[in-house]
């Protein structure tokens, strides 16, 4: 069986030709060019700002290119709106916000579809594509109450009930488990093979791109740098095509996701290139944490905590973790499991329900305003709008919201004294911003998240709590975090490192917990980990 | 842009919007077989050009002041109390009470009865504060709801001689009010050119002046908008909603009840001349609502809108005599607000449009 | 002796026909009013201009008497009313992206003022609508009178109820405003216009709530003036907090408040020498305090009263 036809079978799904997108002065996309096979899986890869998602925007209508042309079934067609690349079959699964938590499974399929709302039909529906692809699910299920990989499993439902004959992944495995990872990209192969759907999958990581697909365009600052079959494509080419030179710092195969490619690959010659790299670029020595702070009890100290959602819900429950000083412990898990309230009780922000929280021997009361802070934790939250900063606060008045005392006298503050400190900060930070006076919403998420930094690490903390620290950032900024993270802790900071990333994790934790359901359910040191250990220890409390 | 182009682009947004919102009025006023200009002169006339009247213009501004100065702070919060008009007449209430059954020594007495009145707007806007923090209500019903309450409350008070009613003698024929101010427990009014007015006036100003420094300047003012701003950026930062939103409630209602205090023992235009009686508060809570709404929740704006609502209100006793309606007044105040609304709108739009499209792929 | 006094008078209250009579009578002006709230707020909209649409209903109601001298008229009119109300309220805040309490705080002043002004162009003096008995249910002791025997705008609400619930629950067009209420950021990427949707929902509030106030001039007021809806528009909204954002809890909120002004009329008809003042403050009272009962139990959509533009989060 064949998609159904468009007018030129023979023709490719789709034909994307010389598409130019500029943002201002930023090229987003310089003349690219894409095609796309039925019954293909096409890899897209890149690192975040390389153009891949404008791409993939101007494909289904979120972005119109200022150049180029679209041709889908050898057909010239223009994309307006999202709802005319539906009408022509083009259909994307979002990584995350577009599912209603409050609304059934049922009703957020029935969502941003058209004509009369027939329950029983879209119920059957779901019922017939669960069945037809092995994506069980409930119908009349509260969307808020399934697991993250479930949660993907409607968006893709969600997506094959329009029937497109083009679907577009766009990064799917960031809320997976490696089982559950598997299981969509067999899913991924069947809507491909039986059906004659062209796929594309839009990824950072070279291990997926190699696995699931079938070729790769390989895009760099905006244009298409390199395209072959998947057959002829290895890990350390793709990599070394994806930044433009040789890929030698961890940090940067961390966000890659090639931390286990490189032990089968040609390890010893990439790790003997790193030292030397790392000593002369990075300047961070590499140290085994513990002999620093060798007799030095836990900076922080969870001990027994559990934390209840509203109706009674273990968002956290019994966890007990410490925290010595210079030594970076990793939360690894996938995403929804607790961390987010992990983090929150960091920040003050949650109180206890049962078990305390100690920082430097004082226990600290969780809940009670500032009280971590106070006590010595720095928190970069993981999502900065939601606790991290004031957008419609300035760029100076952000970096002072933790300590606005250190510029005040009696109550008042000085305001040279609060500019001439952001601006140093400014510059230390290379905060990229119009000056200390700039509204925080006017500057890129990277630069948000430098103001973040730069504010948490001025406090001098004991603890740093640096919850996804890189996700969305592009490479520079994220070996930048991480260097600085290390930094942190060789300055002899305890740092908890919460992440869903788990190469970034084994790249820079010396120990490493891994999060389920709101547990603490296993617990490794730096070398006893590596991804096969860490993912089964996500999974196999998943069922 | 240059910061000139910038600042012209506003005076012309604004200017626009205001022209609009009297071309509307105008409208109405013909529409309904009356004549714009001569409404336009009585207002002048009423407000400033005739004799003694700015002097009674901005006794009537600095009570509108007051209340506008308590409505913004419990805004930059992210408080919305909408019940100044309540909380005002409870302070001119405890002013009453103070003055006839409490009392202070001599010259004293005009402070702590203005004081007092102020306690007494704290307290109504506190219940509101109470019902927020503690059991989850909106402030936004329970200062409206309080209103009402606060009405009733006083009409209570007035029928009772140990409460706020006045003795048989000096009630005359009236059933509901309370003693006169004494002459000395009065503020004074100097005349000023023919013009007097409450030195209350100053004081208003003074606080105006207090109001936009301890917002801007001081560490408490930065953590309270930084709370309205982002709540839990402002807990994460050590900021009590609690305290710092009850807080801020109290205060607003503190500056409602001052006002209502010395609307009391200031006299001039409709207020009761030195007497509390039904419908002592004369709407002058909603205006001054409406006055910090048209100033965008700002001090240093405020004082201009509180002149300009003023003026219409002194103004409309002479508007009667054109043959329009007085009250076309009350929708002159509205439209300029909504009307003021929409410059900021527009101009936050295009910015957001900008900045977002030169963000985009920077991420 | 205070004490049995004031047992026998509920009592003698409670079986009055008339309390129910009354109750009904302003459980339906609310129950207008909240029933459009309800759909705003599940939008995302806490539309506090609904005071001012309940006014501006009223008012138009007038107009419409006075123009065409008919019932109908003139709660169509009201409807319209309402509804002018809304549009500035929606495109003020839904689309100029103004602040929506701001907007509709001064919306409701600006309509006392300008109702307040042109009161005296019409004659405000409008007329009761007539009264229609349903047969057989009409006689029910007590409550019969009161739901079944009433002027017969009030029976618009038996449709207009169902309507709303059938509207939000089982139409796409609800399924998309409930998403918008809950998840704006997902229903824009679903493809849903949020602001266009949660605009619509204010219009529909101004539709149900102008003809509220065009309801209550017929059937209770018969003359307009400006102070005629003093607040109910803010119980309205209490009462859509005390059920919770369910249709049933806001449409029992309704009921609760109304009985607290009509318990307090009743016994002030039946002659109790009570304080007069605590029972006018009595329905304030009992809204403030059922919400300091409710308010925290009950889960408000996840993104009431949140702005939605896009690209801010």
């Amino acid at each position: 069986m064949t998609g159904a036809g468009g007018p030129d079978p023979s023709a490719p799904a789709v034909e994307l030709a010389g598409i130019t997108k500029r943002f201002g002065g930023i090229v987003a996309c310089d003349q690219v060019d894409l095609t796309l096979h039925r019954g293909r899986v096409h890899g897209i890869l890149g690192e975040n700002g390389a153009g891949k998602s404008t791409l993939m925007k101007v494909l289904i209508g979120l972005v119109l290119p200022d150049a180029g042309s679209i041709r889908i079934d050898g057909q010239p067609r223009t994309i307006h709106d999202p709802l005319a690349a539906a009408a022509l079959g083009i259909a994307m699964v979002h990584q995350h916000f577009s599912l209603v938590d409050q609304l059934s499974v049922w009703e957020n399929v029935a969502l941003g579809e058209e004509g009369r709302l027939k329950s029983a039909g879209v119920r059957d529906r779901v019922a017939a594509i669960s069945r037809q692809y092995g994506l069980e699910i409930d119908p009349d299920a509260r969307v808020g109450d399934l697991t993250a990989g479930l949660r993907q499993r409607v968006e893709i439902i969600k997506c094959l009930r329009r029937d497109p004959h083009i679907l577009v992944f766009d990064e799917p495995t960031s809320v997976l488990t490696p089982e559950e990872s598997e299981q969509l990209f067999s899913t991924l192969r069947e809507v491909v093979a039986a059906e004659g759907r062209a796929v594309v999958l839009v990824s950072h990581k070279l291990d997926e791109v190699l696995h699931a697909t079938d070729e790769i365009t390989i895009m760099r600052q905006g244009r298409v740098v390199d395209r072959r079959p998947t057959t002829d494509a290895d890990a350390r080419s793709l990599a070394r095509a994806m930044v433009g030179r040789e890929v030698s710092l961890r940090s940067e195969r961390a966000a890659f996701g090639i931390a286990d490619i490189e032990e089968a690959a040609d390890s010893g010659t990439l790790a003997e290139i790193e030292e030397a790299e790392r000593v002369s670029d990075v300047g961070v020595e590499h140290r085994p944490p513990a002999e620093t702070t060798p007799s030095n009890g836990p900076v922080l100290r969870i001990e027994g905590v559990t934390v209840k959602g509203r109706g009674g819900a273990r968002l956290l429950d019994d966890i007990s973790l410490d925290l010595r000083a210079g030594e970076i412990v990793g939360v690894a898990g996938v995403e929804g499991n607790g961390q987010r309230t992990l983090g929150d009780l960091l920040s003050s922000l949650v109180p206890l329900n049962a078990g305390r929280v100690v920082v430097n021997d004082a226990e600290v009361p969780t809940g009670s305003p500032g009280a971590m802070a106070k006590a010595g934790v720095a928190v970069i939250p993981e999502d900065r709008h939601d606790s991290g900063v004031v957008l419609d606060m300035t760029v100076a008045e952000n970096l002072l919201m933790v300590d606005p005392y250190r510029v005040a006298r009696h109550g008042v503050m000085d305001k040279g004294r609060a500019t001439e400190i952001a601006e140093q900060m400014i510059s230390e930070f290379d905060i990229g911003c119009s000056g200390p006076d700039a509204p925080l919403w006017s500057l890129s998420g990277g630069n948000q998240q430098r103001v973040v930094l730069a504010r948490e690490l001025a406090a001098e903390p004991d603890v740093l709590v640096a919850a996804q620290p890189t996700r969305g950032l592009d490479v520079g900024a994220i070996e930048y975090m991480t260097d600085r993270l290390r930094q942190t802790a060789v300055d002899g900071v305890a740092v908890l490192l919460i992440s869903s990333e788990l190469e970034e994790i084994l790249e820079l934790a010396d120990r490493i917990v891994v999060m389920s359901r709101g547990r603490i359910v296993g617990e490794l040191s730096h070398d006893d980990a590596n991804l096969e250990t860490l993912g089964l220890l996500m999974g196999g409390s998943e069922g | 842009m240059t910061r000139g182009a910038r600042a012209a682009e506003w005076v012309v947004l604004y200017a626009l919007s205001i022209v609009v919102a009297l071309a509307i009025s105008s409208v109405i006023v013909e529409a309904t077989g009356g004549d714009w200009w001569p409404v336009l002169e009585a207002l002048v006339d009423g407000s400033i050009k005739a004799p003694g009247r700015w002097g009674e213009t901005l006794g009537v501004a600095a009570p509108l002041l007051l209340v506008a100065l308590g409505t913004v702070i419990s805004a930059k919060a992210g408080l919305i109390n909408i019940g100044q008009e309540g909380q005002l007449l409870m302070g001119a209430a405890f002013a009453v009470y103070f003055s006839f059954r409490i009392g202070g020594p001599g010259p004293l007495n005009v402070v702590l009865l203005l004081l007092f009145g102020a306690l007494g707007g704290a307290v109504w806007a506190s219940a509101a504060g109470l019902l927020r923090y503690w059991r989850g209500v909106p402030e936004v019903l329970s200062t409206l709801l309080l209103v009402f309450v606060a009405l009733q409350a006083v009409g209570y008070g007035l029928k009772w001689q140990w409460l706020l009613l006045a003795d048989e003698a000096s009630r005359g024929n009236r059933n509901l009010v309370s003693e006169q101010l004494a002459k000395n427990n009065r503020i004074p009014r100097p005349d000023i050119f023919g013009n007097e007015f409450p030195i209350t006036v100053y004081v208003a100003l003074a606080l105006a002046l207090a109001v936009a420094y301890v917002l801007a300047r001081t560490v408490w003012g930065f953590r309270l908008r930084m709370l309205g701003h982002n709540p839990r950026a402002a807990q994460r930062s050590g900021v009590s909603s609690t305290v710092y939103g009850a807080t801020a409630l109290a205060i607003g209602g503190a500056f409602a009840g001052l006002a209502g205090a010395a609307m009391f023992a200031g006299g001039g235009f409709s207020f009761g001349n030195y007497r509390l009686v039904p419908g002592f508060s004369d709407n002058i809570g909603w205006t001054g609502l409406l006055v910090a709404l048209m100033a965008r929740e700002r001090a240093l704006p405020a004082v201009v809108a509180a002149f300009v609502f003023a003026m219409l209100r002194t103004g409309a006793g002479f508007v009667n005599s054109t043959g329009v309606e007085s009250r076309i007044t009350d929708v002159v105040q509205g439209l300029l607000v909504l009307a003021l609304l929409v410059p900021p709108a527009v101009v936050f739009l295009r910015d957001r449009r900008r900045a977002r499209a030169a963000a985009t792929e920077r991420v | 002796m205070v004490l049995i006094d004031f047992f026998s008078a509920v009592g003698d209250v409670l079986s009055s026909e008339s309390t129910y009579i009354n109750g009904a009578l302003f459980a339906a002006l609310l129950a207008f009013a909240a029933t459009g709230e309800w759909v705003a707020e599940r939008s995302g909209t806490l539309n506090i201009s609904v005071e001012g649409m309940l006014l501006s209903g009223a008012f138009a109601g007038a107009l419409g008497y006075h123009l065409a001298e008919s019932v109908a008229v003139g709660l169509v009119l009201g409807a319209i009313g309402g509804l002018i109300i809304a549009v500035v309220q929606a495109e003020m805040s839904h689309r100029l992206t103004a602040d929506q309490f701001v907007v509709g705080l001064t919306l409701n002043i600006l309509v006392v003022g300008l109702t307040g002004f042109l009161d005296r162009e019409i004659d405000p003096r409008a007329d009761y609508a007539s009264e229609v008995e349903i047969p057989i249910l009409v006689d029910i002791p007590l409550f019969g009178q009161a739901l079944f025997g009433e002027p017969w705008p009030f029976y618009l609400l038996y449709g207009l109820v169902p309507l709303s619930w059938w509207l939000v629950y089982r139409t796409r067009w609800g399924l998309e405003l409930r998403a918008a209420g809950e998840n704006p950021q997902s229903a824009d990427v679903s493809g849903i216009d949020v602001n266009r949707r949660r605009r619509q929902s204010i219009y529909y509030a101004g539709l149900t709530s102008g003809l509220g106030g065009a309801y209550f001039l017929f059937a209770r007021l018969a003359t307009f003036d400006d102070s005629v809806i003093g607040g109910q528009g803010f119980i309205a909204i209490a009462a859509v907090i005390f059920g919770g954002w369910t249709l049933w809890g806001t449409m029992g909120g309704c009921v609760l408040f109304a009985g607290a002004l009509s318990f307090q009329l009743s016994l002030q008809g039946l002659g109790y020498e009570l304080n007069t003042e605590l029972l006018q403050a009595l329905p304030y009272l009992v809204t403030i305090g059922a919400m300091a009962i409710f308010a925290r139990r009950v889960r408000p959509p996840a993104a009431l009263a949140q702005p939605f533009i896009r690209g801010l989060k």
